[in-house]
């Protein structure tokens, strides 16, 4: 009798030896499993090594080169040079054919200007001009930046605050020449040696008063000799009064009034008398926010009254013989009023084109006018190269210079080198 | 009679009284103007009440050619604080405007103005600062808002300068910020993790604005259509560059505040997909604060990968 212990104990020798070898696969696999995950980690883990250690040599290079950059920082900030002002140049150069005078390579002009803070209380900028007319300081000026009650004052020789067009330098006009009205009733741009006071109102928009007492103003203006002490009555006093307003976000009006005073032109011993002349000045503005880069549009008039005793000659009966006639010089007061209106339409980012009508009185013989009509075409390669072609006709009644008769065409070459800027007045 | 003037005079108090309020209730306001909407959203999410803020630019100009505006000096003039995003960002017309505003404490370096771009990571510092590269900025590439680490930079930066010039508001700007960029952490990591699809996705742009958002996004820019920064490219340089459109497999192109019609041109030529986005916030109610602004760019290039 085989006990019931001795069976249970043979089906469980049977059962192992007939389940050991499935355990034992089923034990190999699972090993084989582990030991594929286990190589699998590996890799991830040396795919990580390597990616940590490749960080590691950028986050090293990134900091040699920030070093660098910090380095290369220290030594502009520390060098000798770190002082300079800004330095800039700006060359005008135009090919001209005039139907009365013939041709001409004109340098006009090569234009160094630099400019920087002076202390908390002053910056300072100043213009050199060279041209086929020699070397000139066109502008040295100081201007004060923390005067209160909100003034601004500015001394030196600069371009005093009279109309708009005055201010600019010719290179930075919207066409090639300066217009004969500006030329002959201001003198070119608006060159002063004397003080200026600008007073900005506090009201919500802008409104901005100038005072100024000047040698003379004008480049060209040879009525008074600027060299010599004189009289307080022979300076020149300027007021003027500017304001803007935003039609829309798109539209804007800028409009400028000026009046420029002399109390006492001397124009012989015995001639003289004072000279007025006053401004107004429109422009307006088409610049759409979204698209300013290749959409605009500028309209801008300026219109001079001029006044002032002028030298006329007369023929009047000699006194040793009244039958006779002597010619006798007498001072008699002229007004003439000129002024010109131009438009420029920007046609894309690089390109624009634009109209100047130019209507200019001989201050002499206000009756005597010149009209001047100029098509031209502005290429803009950069902002800091553009070439320009302008065709000018004048229908000239003064008779008095060739260059500003018929027909006439220019192709202007303008560049600018280094940091050159006019700032707010050229805006 | 009697009683009319009496009347006027009641009248006259009251005016007086609230004409006193007005001017006591915007004395008691700091008056700060910033140059981008993105800045100003970020400063008056700092300083909230205490804060009257006015951006000089509505959004939809290119920062490189915004007209020079006098309506800007009387705002530069009365502002206590002005708030700039720097690096010769606004080189162009800024400075001409401060150079009349008359107020000094606004001046850069001066204690009113806040650079936002210290301490910001820069990118595309240029090796040699020429013009024949194009107009170039020597501080390296300034549109670093585009970057939301960037903007918690710019966060911290106001933050930092509203408490240098009104430390008696301290606390309460440092809670703000504190508040404002627990919002803005949360909404970085939601644009990261919904940005996966653009990694890797090659695109070409019009002008060096996008490299801080490619950057963090990790989208790999191609080209540009520019033929340097700030120079408008020849038809040489557009043929080239539509030929690495097809050899590199560029999905898409990107531009800003310029003309459409180089983008178009290429997207015809080579079957790239064309997707304008907003280099500064503002332009319109789907980007007017910063948060808004950084999600409308995501979406729409996101959007424009989905298309393509």
């Amino acid at each position: 009798m085989v006990s019931i212990f001795t069976k249970i104990y043979l089906c469980g020798i049977l059962a192992v030896a007939l389940l050991a070898p499935a355990l034992s696969y089923a034990q190999d696999s699972v090993i084989d499993a582990l030991k594929r995950q286990m190589s699998e980690m590996q890799a991830t883990m040396r795919k990580m090594a390597e990616r940590i250690e490749q960080l590691e040599k950028e986050k090293v290079t990134s900091s040699v080169k920030i070093e660098q950059v910090e380095k290369s920082v220290k030594a502009v900030q520390s060098a000798p040079s770190a002082l300079n002002p800004a330095i800039g140049m700006a060359i005008d150069a135009t090919a001209e054919h005039r139907a009365k005078a013939g041709g001409d390579f004109n340098f006009r002009t090569a234009e160094i200007g630099i400019s920087a803070s002076i202390d908390p209380y002053a910056r300072g900028y100043a213009f050199f001009t060279g041209s086929k007319e020699g070397v000139e300081v066109e502008e040295a000026a100081m201007v004060t930046t923390a005067l209160p009650w909100n003034l601004q004052a500015r001394a030196g020789r600069f371009f005093a605050d009279f109309g708009r067009m005055a201010k600019f330098h010719p290179h930075e006009y919207a066409f090639v020449n300066t217009p004969l009205a500006l030329e002959r009733m201001v003198g070119g741009e608006s060159k002063a040696d004397g003080v200026e006071i600008n007073y900005l109102f506090p009201t919500p928009f802008f409104l901005r008063a100038t005072f100024g007492g000047y040698n003379k103003i004008g480049a060209e203006n040879d009525r008074l000799d600027d060299t010599k002490s004189r009289s307080w009555s022979r300076f020149t006093y300027l007021g003027r009064l500017n304001t803007y307003f935003d039609l829309t976000d798109n539209h804007s009006i800028e409009l400028g009034s000026s009046l420029a005073y002399t109390p006492s032109v001397r124009l012989s011993d015995t001639l003289g008398g004072s000279r007025s002349l006053s401004g107004v000045d429109l422009t307006y503005r088409y610049q759409p926010l979204g698209s300013a880069l290749y959409q605009g549009f500028t309209w801008g008039s300026e219109l001079f009254v001029n006044s002032e005793r002028k030298p006329l000659a007369i023929e009047v009966p000699s006194i040793d013989d009244p039958s006779i006639l002597e010619t006798s010089i007498v001072g008699k007061r002229r007004r003439s009023v000129g002024g010109y209106s131009y438009g420029e339409l920007k046609l894309n980012r690089n390109w624009s084109t634009g109209f100047l009508f130019d209507y200019a009185p001989s201050i002499d013989s206000p009756a005597k006018k010149t009209l001047g009509y100029s098509p031209y075409l502005t290429w803009n390669l950069s902002e800091f190269n553009r070439l320009r072609f302008q065709y000018s006709y004048f229908d000239d009644k003064i008779r008095a210079e060739k260059n500003e008769r018929g027909n006439q065409f220019f192709l202007q070459w303008t560049t600018v080198l280094g940091s050159h800027t006019h700032g707010f007045r050229t805006r | 009679m009697k009683s009319n003037r009496r009347i006027f005079l009641k009248f006259l108090l009251l005016g007086g009284f609230l004409f006193g309020f007005q001017t006591n209730l915007y004395a008691q306001q700091i008056r700060v103007i910033t140059t981008t909407p993105e800045l100003a959203d970020i400063t008056k999410q700092i300083g909230k009440e205490l804060v009257d803020v006015e951006s000089l630019t509505r959004g939809v100009e290119f920062m490189h050619a915004v007209p020079v505006k006098p309506s800007f000096v009387p705002k530069l003039n009365r502002a206590d604080i002005l708030v700039e995003m720097g690096m010769d960002l606004e080189i162009s017309w800024l400075p001409a405007l401060l150079e009349v505003a008359n107020n000094s404490k606004i001046l850069p370096g001066q204690l009113g103005n806040i650079d936002c771009s210290v301490g910001i990571s820069v990118l595309e510092v240029p090796r040699t600062v020429d013009r024949s590269e194009g107009d170039v900025h020597p501080k390296g590439n300034p549109h670093y808002n585009l970057d939301p680490l960037s903007g918690k930079i710019i966060v911290r930066n106001i933050a930092d300068g509203l408490s240098r010039n009104y430390p008696q508001h301290k606390a309460v700007f440092e809670k703000n910020l504190n508040a404002y960029l627990g919002e803005l952490d949360k909404a970085i990591a939601r644009w990261q993790g919904i940005a996966a699809p653009l990694k890797g996705v090659k695109i070409v742009t019009y002008h060096v604005e996008w490299s801080y958002f490619a950057n963090r996004f990790g989208l790999q820019q191609i080209g540009m259509i520019e033929l340097k920064p700030g120079i408008e490219p020849t038809p040489n340089h557009l043929v080239a560059l539509a030929q690495k459109i097809q050899q590199e497999k560029v999905q898409l192109i990107i531009y800003g505040a310029q003309s459409d019609r180089y983008p178009r041109q290429l997207a015809g030529q080579t079957g790239a997909n064309v997707v304008r986005l907003q280099s500064i916030a503002g332009g319109s109610p789907e980007t007017d604060t910063y948060i808004k602004f950084i999600d409308y760019n995501l979406r729409s290039l996101l959007a424009a990968v989905k298309k393509g």
